[in-house]
């Protein structure tokens, strides 16, 4: 049962998993006693994400590869994740870090959103995730856990806006106003859309939706060309990348046939 | 004094007249099962009482502020910690109530030193047809019943709560005569909001005895209206959403009642 004592934060849910012994301690991880270099053993890791504003929203897209090395493990991974009804978290780095860290988010946001009776507000959960990123350093310090994420979500606050962030391995928050991309195709990636945001036919937050997705593929391809660890497109398996749009109206996934459609008109 | 078995049965039973005597002004909670989903229906003037547990439980209760807190928090880190650890299907109403609630409930309630908790809830959990749902009703002591579940019939597909027992049982009557699991959600607010009525009217001093006529149910809610308003919550039944349940909002009740 609930503890009767005031000031004890009974709606952070994290802290009611580590009472029950449920999540590691904050900073640690089970192997944090053993040196650096006794580590030997290589994580799956999961690649490329972007996300940019356009005028139906944030749009977030990530491919579809996981590699551990030079293994390419996985070629149907999800890296765009859902957390709440206007929430997206888009995961580059140890997938198996990032979904506990998702999963973590998700049921933190909806615990307080529950006991508290009123939505979380921005600012807060775009802090619980730097939260969960710094209390996972352990891992990151050891070079098995890191996880470099992307946070979209609607904020409906004075007029209603999207609301854009990336944050380093560390935890800290970056606000964007245009576009992010992090893992290791992201080099790429960002060329691609400042490039297109700068000398495109329009900046990237003017762009319909079929343009969007426009960019957000040849963005994705590019970076393939050249990281082996980025999936982009795989025209024989035909096997495309998630793409979510976050609006006021909540999460679209836009469907597989649409994104082909558009990857065989302006792609490929 | 109560180590003597006498003088312990006396004492559970002053507190069960005592429970029974605060409970007793609690506005009437009715929860039914329509083709969009479970509907839970209360009228109040300002406390919430009708409250999401996860993603396809609600409860509404009646009783004392702070222990509703306790025992609402008490589900809903239950079922979190649960969905969690496992998955959202293994989150169970029937598993909450009956493996956790009901005996922390029943020792509170029988420790006569310490203080029982002033509650009585209906819990529901909505299903893929109404005949999946369950609405399991717990009360201060722990005990769990689906209302006026008769054995060799299947269970009623609704369940209420009033301040006293003939309110509950009047509610149960006029839900048995009046309800049909498969009605809109026009249909099964106006028969909630009768059941209310009837609850209501059964706990007032020299309160009804038998069921009245529907014009006496109508006058009462008008009654009750010009001094409080409706809440009212929906599990719904098919979403794209993991998350079923919602508030149905003024405005919605506004004109599901109109007309």
């Amino acid at each position: 049962m609930t503890s009767d004592s005031l000031g004890d934060a009974a709606f952070d849910f994290p802290a009611l998993l580590r009472r029950h012994g449920l999540l590691n301690e904050a900073g640690l991880s089970p192997t944090s006693n053993l040196p650096a270099d006794a580590t030997r053993f290589t994580p799956t890791q999961a690649t490329t994400i972007l996300a940019f504003k356009f005028t139906g929203g944030v749009l977030v897209a990530g491919d579809r590869r996981a590699t551990a090395g030079n293994t390419v493990v996985y070629d149907r991974a999800d890296k765009v994740l859902e957390i709440d009804r206007h929430s997206i978290m888009a995961i580059a780095g140890v997938p198996a870090t990032a979904w506990e860290m998702a999963r973590v988010l998700e049921h933190s946001l909806q615990f307080f959103r529950r006991t508290q009776l009123q939505e979380m507000s921005v600012d807060g959960k775009v802090r619980a995730l730097s939260k969960l990123l710094r209390d996972n350093f352990g891992f990151v310090i050891q070079g098995i856990g890191v996880v470099v994420p992307i946070f979209a979500t609607y904020d409906f606050s004075d007029d209603g806006q999207a609301r854009l962030y990336f944050y380093d391995a560390m935890g800290a928050q970056f606000e964007v106003t245009d576009y992010a991309a992090t893992g290791s195709g992201s080099p790429a990636v960002r060329g691609v859309l400042f490039y297109e945001n700068r000398w495109g036919k329009k900046p990237l937050h003017k762009l319909s939706e079929q343009d969007a997705v426009t960019v957000a593929l040849r963005a994705l391809d590019t970076a393939a060309e050249a990281d082996t660890a980025t999936g982009g497109v795989d025209r024989t398996g035909r096997i495309f990348p998630i793409m979510k749009i976050i609006s006021r109206d909540g999460i679209k996934t836009l469907p597989d046939k649409q994104i082909a459609a558009r990857f065989k008109a302006t792609v490929a | 004094m109560i180590e003597e078995p006498y003088r312990w049965v006396e004492a559970i039973a002053n507190r069960r007249e005592y429970i029974e005597t605060q409970l007793a002004p609690g506005s009437p909670i009715a929860a039914l099962s329509c083709r969009d989903g479970i509907l839970f229906v209360t009228i109040g003037r300002a406390r919430q009482k009708l409250f999401e547990i996860y993603d396809r439980i609600a409860m509404g209760a009646i009783g004392h502020p702070g222990d509703i807190e306790r025992l609402r928090m008490a589900a809903i880190e239950l079922a979190s910690t649960e969905g969690f650890t496992r998955s959202a299907a293994d989150v169970s109403l029937r598993r909450l109530a009956f493996y956790s609630l009901s005996p922390v409930l029943k020792s509170a309630f029988e420790q006569v030193y310490g203080a029982p908790y002033l509650a009585r809830m209906i819990f529901a959990e909505v299903g893929s047809k109404p005949a999946d749902d369950l609405f399991l009703r717990v009360e201060y002591d722990g005990a769990i019943s689906a209302s006026g579940a008769v054995a060799d019939v299947q269970p009623p597909r609704f369940s209420a709560i009033g301040g006293t027992a003939r309110g509950t049982e009047l509610m149960e009557e006029l839900l048995r005569r009046d309800h049909d699991p498969n009605c809109t959600l026009k249909t099964g607010l106006k028969v909630a909001l009768d059941a209310w009525s009837v609850g209501s009217l059964a706990a007032q001093e020299e309160g009804v005895r038998e069921m009245p006529p529907q014009e006496v149910l109508r006058q009462r809610r008008a009654e009750a209206l010009r001094g409080a308003t409706i809440e009212a919550g929906l599990l719904e039944r098919a979403g794209t959403s993991a998350i079923r349940y919602r508030r149905i909002t003024d405005a919605e009740v506004q004109g599901l009642t109109s007309g």
